[in-house]
């Protein structure tokens, strides 16, 4: 028999948000910082709107990486028929089901890609070889067409994702976890062309003359440690709160921990190639990109990226016991998630300030006014559901899972 | 059996899959497995040992004439320097890497389907990890000096280029090489000493016992094996991503359009893993069938075994399709004339070959009937090691045969050599592995073991045992007591 | 016998590897399911033993909770391992490339880091492996070819599906007669008397 106090229950109340529960106010504060962040950008961005773009597609890319990151767990979760992760599904759901909001998120980037992307400019290519070679790809209304295609595809699988696994709650049909499993594997190939080619398109031109292979593969890798980090934090906080205390265990959260530190590992793997191989053949066409990013302070947001995007949380989080306690995982998480961030930031203002980096409080307009829209979308429906898929046929193995 | 077969095609939706048959209990599956390496060898040994050193025989001659002629017995020239040479050390290292996935990366994803195929698939790393070094060594040339490879102290006051990929791949292989080994050394240990207390003669009683250390599966000492087991599998994930990417850096540090791409690190792994499991399909038809294994490397694990397959070849091909986007979108001439030239120049043959074997071949393991017919696995695996060998050959000649100026170009073409020293290897590898399954337990019984339902202290509970206890507490009834409906 | 199997052990006596005083070694008590081992290890672990230990033919889930062992401290080893390999690979190189024989190539300084990491990084995997590997055998005293359990002709059974729990005669709550029926009573199938 399991010993009694690894043995988790899931006493069915503990199934929702009880009434009066203090979380049942995270809509509520989604909203006032949404509202605060988009008054502020107003304000300040009527001043410096080219600022005020950057911002926005800044914070715009972090909270869509956090959503993609959590589509591609729940659909490896689904794919490899995981058993340990089924109590923490739901928040990935939740999490992922906020990307048709996203997509009007998006909006205000299209008012602003003069500013953003210097191939959108009107006359560009006439004095640029390599833009009008591009512009097959790099046009404005291809741009959109895909922007379309890739909010497209990714509303669709993560609504109907969202939406069986909701119905699965009320109606106990296992036919559906088949159905979710048999359609995974399509789901991430389409969920990794569509993400690296919107990496591409928003992120590799904002530098139109640069261009590197693996960077679809570095914005996923990104994407996934922040929702790692993301979900540490919501597991530990759902603990502290009180809600699924006796559903999540010190074991799921040994493995978000491990899931944490391989994937952070991951990250600065892939980061590193794409470093390396461009510095060791020095090409011109190439270093540019790595040269913008080492002018003035730059440089040193470079270092504290390898420092503190890798170094620190690897050597945080190897120990066993760290990664058992939702206190010091959250830090960890809260730690990486200000990392990636801090990555892509990174990725994006040196088009902007290419002398070092400017912070400016439209940074966090931006910041407030997107996460605002993400934090009461994923609250209020949070509110409106079951917080563990009451009914998937792997929930009791998830439940009593023990770690090795 | 045939209920047998079906439970076994059957995923369940709940609890997990069972995945040895016929239940047995542990001293069958410690006779199943021994039994094959106590008794004299078969008929069927000799006649895959046979040709196979008569295969090392020629890899013998091969390289033999090789150091006293030159590398000029091989078809290279310029502009094509490396050829079937690097060709097949890259294809090699590439095979071994599917043992480590299996021993170490499955093991950390607690996959306990690995139990069945770890020891073999680690064995086989590291005769494809022999093979591998093989060729580095053979093809500097002035092989009586190779030893200035190694940082070794000398009365020039030389050192090698530790900045130069080639010497990053002298470390990352030996390294790898050396890691695997001591890994599977550490799990044949409780296996060896399974043979020393079986054993018969007093010879095989001395040498398994000598190479037992002595274990007597003490829980003491299980507990800090367990301890080293997972650290190494920890250690040997990063390693096994490490030498891939250091061996794809010999090409991704160049200049070379074709070979200067950033993605080539991970897109290796992907195509290494790739080549490596198809080997150990191969591998896996063949012994299973010969030592009357079915029941413990069944159907259901050639089914994980073809999916992750079906994984890695799709991140091969997002690869080709990432580089082949990339040599349009970066502009540059060169690169985008690269591409067009390998799938319309004079390699288009080699080109397609590469992508039909390795794009359009593992797509039949979407259906679950190919993953689990046998005839399909052998033919796809090997179809898929004869495109991951193109895929190498396409990569490094293509690049090399037409690059920066036009008057440079040219055309490799192989001669008898490179052919000897390419089915030689094979030689080497598959005598080594006749050797293996001839003197050593092929499945890691030990570990089979502990994945058995008997296995469990803790009684009857288990997935089906958790499902009836959630049920109830949904409904609101007490949880069942133990072994009840 | 002649032949004293204890002579390797009486030759090098290692830290806390005391040897017995009597004529018996210790118990050999064989149980028939690892459930059976398991509830009895939990019951010699609480009755106070210290100088016992249970045989598996595979590491049974839990048990080592059941015997009340501490977490073994080999990953610390291994971490230490790691560090001086990976310094020692780098300081290596940064030697090589910056003081000893410096030379220009590609364009690059002489202290080129980001080349450094793959050998660096190798060159710490290896070492902490050999301290993964040794450090193992080192804790569980390997190789120990001499055992007096060998003696036990059940025990040769203990590498396929036997279970065993040993308890030491120089534990302090050890006794010829009273231990062997604590062992018969936690449900053993067999219980030995082995001579030292």
């Amino acid at each position: 028999m399991v010993p009694a106090r690894d043995r988790v229950a899931l006493r069915p109340e503990q199934a929702a948000i009880p009434p009066g529960h203090a979380w049942n106010r995270l809509t509520v504060i989604g909203v006032v910082c949404a509202l605060v962040g988009t008054v502020a950008c107003a304000l300040l961005g009527a001043a410096n709107p080219k600022q005020f773009f950057f911002s926005w597609l800044v914070s715009f890319l972090f909270f869509l990486s956090l959503a993609l990151g959590a589509l591609f767990f729940v659909l490896i979760q689904y794919a490899s028929q995981g058993g340990w992760g089924i109590v923490l599904r739901r928040i990935g759901e939740t999490i992922f089901a906020t990307l048709p909001v996203m997509a009007v998120l998006f909006l205000p980037l299209l008012l602003g890609l003069r500013d953003l992307y210097s191939w959108t400019v009107p006359g560009a290519a006439e004095h640029d070889a390599l833009l009008r070679w591009k512009a097959p790809y790099l046009n404005v209304p291809f741009f959109l067409i895909r922007a379309a295609l890739y909010f497209g595809c990714w509303s669709f699988i993560a609504l109907l994702y969202y939406r069986v696994s909701r119905r699965q709650d009320a109606t106990g049909d296992p036919a559906a976890s088949a159905r979710l499993r048999r359609l995974a594997g399509p789901a991430i190939i389409v969920l990794a062309v569509t993400q690296t080619f919107a990496s591409i398109d928003w992120i590799m031109s904002l530098t139109p003359h640069w261009y590197s292979t693996i960077f679809g593969v570095y914005f996923f890798a990104g994407s996934f440690v922040g929702f790692i980090a993301l979900l540490s934090i919501a597991a530990a906080a759902m603990r502290r709160a009180g809600l699924l205390d006796t559903v999540i265990s010190a074991e799921h959260l040994h493995d978000v921990g491990k899931l944490l530190f391989a994937f952070t590992a991951f990250w600065a793997y892939i980061g590193f190639s794409q470093f390396f191989l461009i510095w060791y053949a020095n090409l011109p066409e190439e270093t540019i990109w790595y040269k913008a990013r080492l002018e003035g302070s730059w440089e040193t947001v470079s270092i504290a990226l390898m420092v503190g995007h890798f170094a620190v949380p690897f050597f945080y989080l190897m120990g066993r016991a760290v990664k058992r306690r939702g206190s010091t995982l959250a830090i960890g998480g809260a730690w990486l998630l200000a990392m990636h961030f801090m990555d892509l930031y990174w990725q994006v203002m040196p088009t902007l300030h290419p002398d070092g980096a400017r912070l400016s409080a439209l940074d966090a307009a931006a910041f407030l006014a997107v996460g605002g829209v993400f934090v009461a979308a994923a609250a209020w429906l949070m509110r409106r559901q079951a917080l563990v898929p009451l009914h998937d046929p792997r929930l009791a193995e998830s439940l009593a899972f023990e770690n090795a | 059996m045939a209920q047998t077969e079906a439970e076994l095609l059957d995923t369940p939706v709940a609890g997990r899959p069972t995945l040895i048959l016929r239940s047995p209990d542990f001293h069958s599956i410690t006779e199943a497995v021994a039994e094959p390496v106590e008794r004299p060898a078969p008929i069927g040994w000799w006649l895959f040992f046979i040709p196979s050193v008569a295969l090392l025989g020629v890899l013998g001659v091969a390289v033999s004439w090789l150091f006293w002629e030159g590398i000029g017995i091989w078809g290279l020239n310029v502009p094509v320097g490396w050829a079937w040479d690097i060709t097949n050390f890259v294809f090699w290292v590439g095979i071994g890497h599917a043992g480590t996935l299996i021993s170490a990366i499955l093991f950390l994803f607690r996959q306990k389907w690995r139990t069945s195929i770890n020891r073999a698939a680690e064995a086989m790393t590291i005769f494809a990890v022999m093979c591998a070094m093989l060729f580095p060594g053979i093809h500097v040339g002035r092989v009586w000096v190779a030893y200035w490879m190694f940082p070794l102290p000398n009365q020039m006051d030389m050192w090698p280029n530790f900045r130069s990929p080639l010497l990053w791949d002298v470390f990352a292989v030996s390294v790898y090489g050396t890691v695997s080994a001591l890994f599977w050394y550490v799990g044949l240990i409780p296996d060896l000493a399974t043979m020393r207390d079986r054993a018969k003669t007093r010879a095989r009683r001395f040498a398994y016992g000598l190479f037992a250390l002595g274990w007597r599966g003490s829980m003491r000492q299980w507990h800090h094996y367990e301890s080293a087991y997972l650290v190494l599998a920890a250690l040997a994930t990063p390693l096994v991503l490490s030498v891939h990417s250091v061996v794809s850096m010999d090409f991704a540090v160049s200049v070379l359009p074709g070979w200067h791409t950033t993605v080539f690190p991970p897109y290796f792994v992907a195509g290494a893993i790739f080549s490596g499991f198809a080997m150990v399909l191969t591998l896996m038809v063949i012994c299973r069938r010969a030592f009357r294994l079915e029941h413990i490397i069944t159907l259901r694990h050639f089914d994980y075994m073809a999916k992750i397959m079906l994984v890695t070849g799709t991140m091969v091909g997002y690869a080709y399709a990432m580089e082949f986007f990339t040599s349009w979108y970066s502009g540059n001439p060169y690169e985008f004339f690269t591409f067009m030239n390998r799938a319309l120049g004079p390699y288009a043959w080699a080109y397609w070959i590469m992508v039909s074997c390795n794009v359009i071949s593992p797509q039949i393991f979407w259906s679950r009937k190919a993953r689990t017919s046998i005839p399909i696995l052998f033919a796809v695996s090997i179809v898929i090691n004869i495109g991951m060998w193109f895929e190498r050959f396409v990569i490094i000649v293509t690049s090399l045969h037409r690059d920066f100026l036009p008057s440079a170009w040219g055309y490799f073409t192989p001669t008898m050599w490179d052919v000897a020293c390419l089915i030689g290897s094979f030689g080497l590898f598959f005598t080594l592995f006749c050797l293996f399954v001839r003197f050593l337990p092929m499945v890691a019984t030990a570990e089979v073991k502990t994945i058995l339902p008997q296995a469990d202290p803790h009684g009857q509970a288990g997935p089906e045992r958790e499902v009836r206890d959630h049920r109830a507490a949904l409904a609101g009834r007490e949880p069942s007591p133990e072994g009840a409906a | 016998m002649a032949f004293d199997p204890l002579r390797s052990l009486r030759a090098m006596p290692l830290l806390g590897n005391r040897l017995p005083e009597g004529p018996y070694y210790g118990v050999l008590a064989e149980f028939a399911t690892p459930a059976d081992l398991y509830h009895a290890c939990e019951r010699v672990r609480d009755a106070g033993f210290t100088r016992w230990d249970a045989h598996t033919p595979f590491p049974v889930h839990g048990l080592a909770q059941a015997m009340g062992l501490r977490r073994s401290p080999l990953p610390w080893i291994v971490l230490g391992m790691g560090l001086t390999g990976a310094a020692l690979g780098f300081v290596l190189q940064w030697w090589v490339h910056a003081s000893a024989y410096p030379l220009v190539i590609s364009g690059k300084p002489y202290f080129s880091w980001p080349a450094y990491v793959p050998i660096t990084f190798e060159v710490g995997v290896l070492f902490a492996a050999l301290g993964a590997v040794f450090g193992m055998f080192g804790l569980n005293r390997l190789p120990m070819h001499h055992h007096p359990l060998f003696q036990s002709k059940v025990f040769e059974r203990v590498t396929d599906d036997a279970f065993f729990i040993s308890i030491e005669s120089w534990d302090p709550r050890f006794d010829p007669s009273a231990t062997g029926k604590l062992l018969e009573s936690l449900g053993a199938r067999s219980v030995e008397l082995l001579e030292s």
